[in-house]
C-alpha cells in the first residue's frame, strides 16, 4: 500500500471541500480523478502529498510522493539544467539530466523566465522522471502540451507505473481512459 | 557566477536528511538562494540604497561635531542594520512564494531543519557584506575608528547570527501571509532588543578601546542568545511549516 | 479547561472563581487601604497592592500561554490554543494594569513616568511581544496555522524573557529591589502589609483563573461559529 485515505474531510474556513472521502493507492496503478471546477482535486492532490492536512481523518503514506500543480512552478531565474542538478541535490538523487532533457527537446541554458507554458510543463515531467517519486501527483498534466508533449507525457505515465502509483487530475477523458486503471469521480457542489 | 559542482549523492532513501547530506543541501540552497537574489538584482539594490541614505540622513542630523557622532556610532550602526535587515529578511521565502516553489522544498525528503539553515545561511551570506559596508560607512561619516577590525568582525559576526537566526524563522512563518512586510518587524525588533542591546554595548566598548575582557561579557551574552534561539527555532520550524 | 461534551454556559468552577473574585476584590480593597503607610513612601507604596499582583499575573498568565502553546504543537489539540490565547488576552490586561500602576508611582518617586531599569524593560518587551501575538493572530485566517504560528511566538517571546532581563541589567541598572525575595525566603515587611499583598494577590489569582475559562469557552464558541 503506497497510499492510504481514512475518511478524509478537508474544510477552507466554513467551506466543505471534500467530506469523508476515503482512498487507497497500490503500486503500479493509475488513478485518474475526475470532476467539475471547484470540486476538490486540487485540493485532495495537496492532501495526499502532505502539503495540506485533513480536517478529518487520516493520511498514511510509504516512500516519497511528489506533486506537481498546474501550472508547474519554476524559479525563473534559473536554467533548466541548474534548476534540475539542484532538485536532484535537495533530493539526495542522481539522474542522467542531459538526456532527459534531449527527450523532451528542451534547451539547458536557457533561464526559465523565457519558457513557454508548454515547455515549464514538458520540464515539469521531466524533473518528476528524475526524482522518481513513489507517489505521483499530478494535477491537469495534459495542460499547455502539444500533440508530441502529450505522447511523451503518455510514454512516462505509462514508465512510471511500473514502479510507483499515479494520481492524475484530469479534465481530458480520452487520457484517462488510455492511461487509467480506475477513475474516482468528485461529486461538484 | 560559478555553478556550483553537484557531485555524487550516494545515500540511503530516505534518510538523506542526516550527515553530509544535510550539511551539502544547506550550502546548495544558500548558494541557489544567493544566485537568484543577485540575479533578480531589484531587491538588492533598494535595500543598499535605502541603507545609505539612511546612515547618511542620520550623520547629518547628529553632526557636525566629531566627538557626539562617534559616540553614536555603534547605536546609529545596528539600528540601522536592524531595519535595513527586515527589509532582507522576507527576502528569504518571498523567493518562494513569488515563484510557488515553497511546496517543492517542503517535499524534499528527510526533515524540514535544513530549510531553516539553507535559509539561515542564505540570510547571512546577505547580511555579512551589508554589515560590512555599513562597518565602513560608520568609519566614514561618524569618525568610528577601525583600528580593532577583528574584534569589531566578531562582534558583527554574533549580532548578525542572533538576529538573523530569529528573522529567518519568522519569515518562514509568515511566508505566506500578505501583512509579513509590516508583521516580520513587529514581531521581530522585540525579540532582538538584547541582540542590539548587547552589540551596541560591545561595539561601544571596543571604539572608547575598553580592554577586552570587559568587552567579552557582552559577547557572551550575544552568543548565548545566538544558541538559544538558533536551537528553538530550529526545533520550532518544522513543526510550524508542514501542511 | 474544558471536558470533551462542549459546554454551552460555563461550569461551576468558572463561576466560583470569578464569583469569589468579585466578591473579594472589596475586601482586597480595603485591607490594602487600611494596612499601614510605608516608613519611607508613606500613602503612595499602597498602589503595591495593585501593582504587585498585576505584575505576578501577567507573568504567570505567559507562562501559562508558554506552556500551553508547547502542548498543542506536540499535541495539536485545538483546546491548548484557546487556553493559550485565554491566557495571553488575561495576562495582556494585568501587565497593562502592573504599567500604569507602576508608571503612576515612578512619577513621584523617581521623578521620572518611565526609566530603563531592567524589571521595567523586560515587561514592556514582553508585552510588546504580546501585542505582536494578537496581530499575528489576526492575519491568519486558516485556524490551524495561526494556531502553529501564535504558538511559536508564545514560545519564543517567553525564552526571551531571561535573556531580556539579563541585557537590560547589565546595560543599565534603579528599581525598588523586590520585597519578596523569592530565592531568600526572606520577607521585608510590615506583617499587616504582607497579609493585604497577598490577600491581593489570591484575589488576583481566582479572578485569573475565572476569567480564562471563561475566555477559553468564549473561544470554543467563536470557533463554532467560524466553522458552522
Amino acid at each position: 500500500m503506497l497510499l492510504r485515505l481514512q475518511g478524509i474531510s478537508k474544510r477552507f474556513g466554513r467551506e466543505w471541500v471534500i467530506r469523508n472521502l476515503s482512498f487507497a493507492l497500490e503500486r503500479g496503478e493509475t488513478v485518474a480523478l475526475v470532476g467539475p471546477n471547484g470540486s476538490g482535486k486540487t485540493t485532495l492532490l495537496r492532501l495526499m502529498a502532505g502539503l495540506l492536512k485533513p480536517t478529518r481523518g487520516r493520511v498514511e503514506r510509504e516512500g516519497r510522493a511528489l506533486f506537481l500543480p498546474n501550472p508547474p512552478a519554476f524559479h525563473r531565474h534559473l536554467t533548466a539544467r541548474e534548476h534540475l542538478l539542484y532538485d536532484l541535490a535537495f533530493h539526495g538523487r542522481e539522474g542522467d539530466w542531459q538526456g532527459a532533457l534531449r527527450r523532451f527537446g528542451l534547451p539547458e541554458e536557457v533561464p526559465l523566465a523565457a519558457f513557454s507554458s508548454g515547455m515549464k510543463k514538458r520540464l515539469a515531467l521531466v524533473r518528476l522522471t528524475l526524482l522518481a517519486p513513489d507517489v505521483w501527483l499530478l494535477d491537469e498534466p495534459e495542460t499547455a502540451l502539444d500533440g508530441e508533449g502529450r505522447a511523451l507525457l503518455i510514454g512516462i505515465l505509462r514508465e512510471a507505473r511500473r514502479s510507483a502509483g499515479v494520481v492524475l487530475a484530469t479534465h481530458d477523458r480520452a487520457l484517462a481512459s488510455e492511461v487509467a486503471d480506475r477513475t474516482l469521480v468528485l461529486g461538484g457542489v | 557566477m560559478r555553478a556550483p559542482r553537484v557531485g555524487k549523492a550516494v545515500q540511503a532513501p530516505g534518510r538523506d536528511g542526516e550527515g553530509m547530506g544535510a550539511v551539502r543541501r544547506i550550502w546548495l540552497l544558500a548558494w541557489r538562494d544567493l544566485r537568484l537574489e543577485v540575479r533578480d538584482r531589484a531587491g538588492l539594490l533598494s535595500v543598499l540604497a535605502f541603507f545609505s541614505v539612511m546612515l547618511f540622513i542620520m550623520a547629518l542630523a547628529l553632526g557636525p561635531e566629531e566627538e557626539p557622532l562617534r559616540r553614536a556610532a555603534p547605536g546609529v550602526l545596528w539600528v540601522a542594520l536592524a531595519f535595513g535587515s527586515t527589509l532582507l529578511s522576507t527576502r528569504a521565502f518571498a523567493l518562494e512564494v513569488e515563484d510557488g516553489t515553497l511546496d517543492d522544498l517542503l517535499l524534499t525528503p528527510g526533515g524540514k531543519e535544513w530549510i531553516y539553515f539553507g535559509k539561515l545561511l542564505f540570510q547571512m551570506f546577505l547580511l555579512l557584506p551589508l554589515s560590512l559596508l555599513a562597518l565602513l560607512m560608520a568609519a566614514g561619516l561618524f569618525y568610528l575608528p577601525l583600528d580593532r577590525l577583528l574584534p569589531l568582525f566578531l562582534t558583527l559576526l554574533l549580532g548578525v547570527l542572533g538576529y538573523t537566526s530569529v528573522a529567518t524563522f519568522y519569515a518562514g512563518l509568515l511566508a505566506r501571509l500578505r501583512g509579513r512586510e509590516v508583521l516580520l518587524p513587529l514581531l521581530l525588533f522585540s525579540l532582538v532588543v538584547p541582540v542590539v542591546l548587547a552589540a551596541v554595548r560591545a561595539t561601544l566598548g571596543l571604539v572608547e578601546g575598553l580592554p577586552l575582557e570587559e568587552v567579552q561579557n557582552w559577547w557572551q551574552l550575544l552568543l548565548v542568545f545566538d544558541v538559544v534561539y538558533l536551537t528553538a527555532s530550529a526545533l520550532l520550524f518544522p513543526v510550524v511549516l508542514e501542511g | 479547561m474544558l471536558k470533551t461534551a462542549q459546554p454551552e454556559r460555563p461550569d461551576t468552577l468558572t463561576w466560583v472563581f470569578l464569583g469569589l473574585g468579585l466578591l473579594l476584590l472589596p475586601v482586597g480593597l480595603y485591607l490594602a487601604l487600611a494596612a499601614p503607610p510605608d516608613v519611607n513612601q508613606g500613602y503612595l507604596a499602597r498602589i503595591m497592592y495593585l501593582h504587585v499582583p498585576g505584575a505576578w499575573l501577567g507573568y504567570l498568565a505567559f507562562f501559562v500561554t508558554f506552556l500551553y502553546s508547547l502542548l498543542y504543537l506536540f499535541r495539536q489539540n485545538p483546546r491548548y490554543d484557546r487556553v493559550a490565547l485565554a491566557s495571553a488576552e488575561i495576562g495582556l490586561v494585568f501587565m497593562g494594569l502592573a504599567l500604569v500602576t507602576g508608571m503612576l508611582w515612578a512619577r513621584p518617586t523617581w521623578g521620572v513616568y518611565w526609566t530603563w531599569e531592567p524589571r521595567l524593560t523586560t515587561t514592556a518587551i514582553l508585552f510588546a511581544v504580546y501585542v505582536g501575538y494578537f496581530l499575528l493572530r489576526g492575519a491568519i485566517e486558516d485556524p490551524e496555522l495561526r494556531a502553529k504560528a501564535a504558538a511559536a511566538v508564545g514560545i519564543l517571546g517567553f525564552i526571551n524573557v531571561p535573556i531580556s532581563y539579563m541585557s537590560v541589567k547589565w546595560w543599565r541598572s534603579l528599581h525598588q529591589t523586590q520585597s519578596i525575595d523569592l530565592t531568600t525566603g526572606k520577607i521585608h515587611m510590615d506583617p499587616a502589609m504582607l497579609q493585604a499583598l497577598l490577600f491581593n494577590l489570591l484575589v488576583f489569582t481566582l479572578l485569573y483563573l475565572g476569567f480564562v475559562r471563561f475566555r477559553a469557552l468564549l473561544a470554543v464558541l467563536e470557533a463554532r461559529r467560524e466553522e458552522a
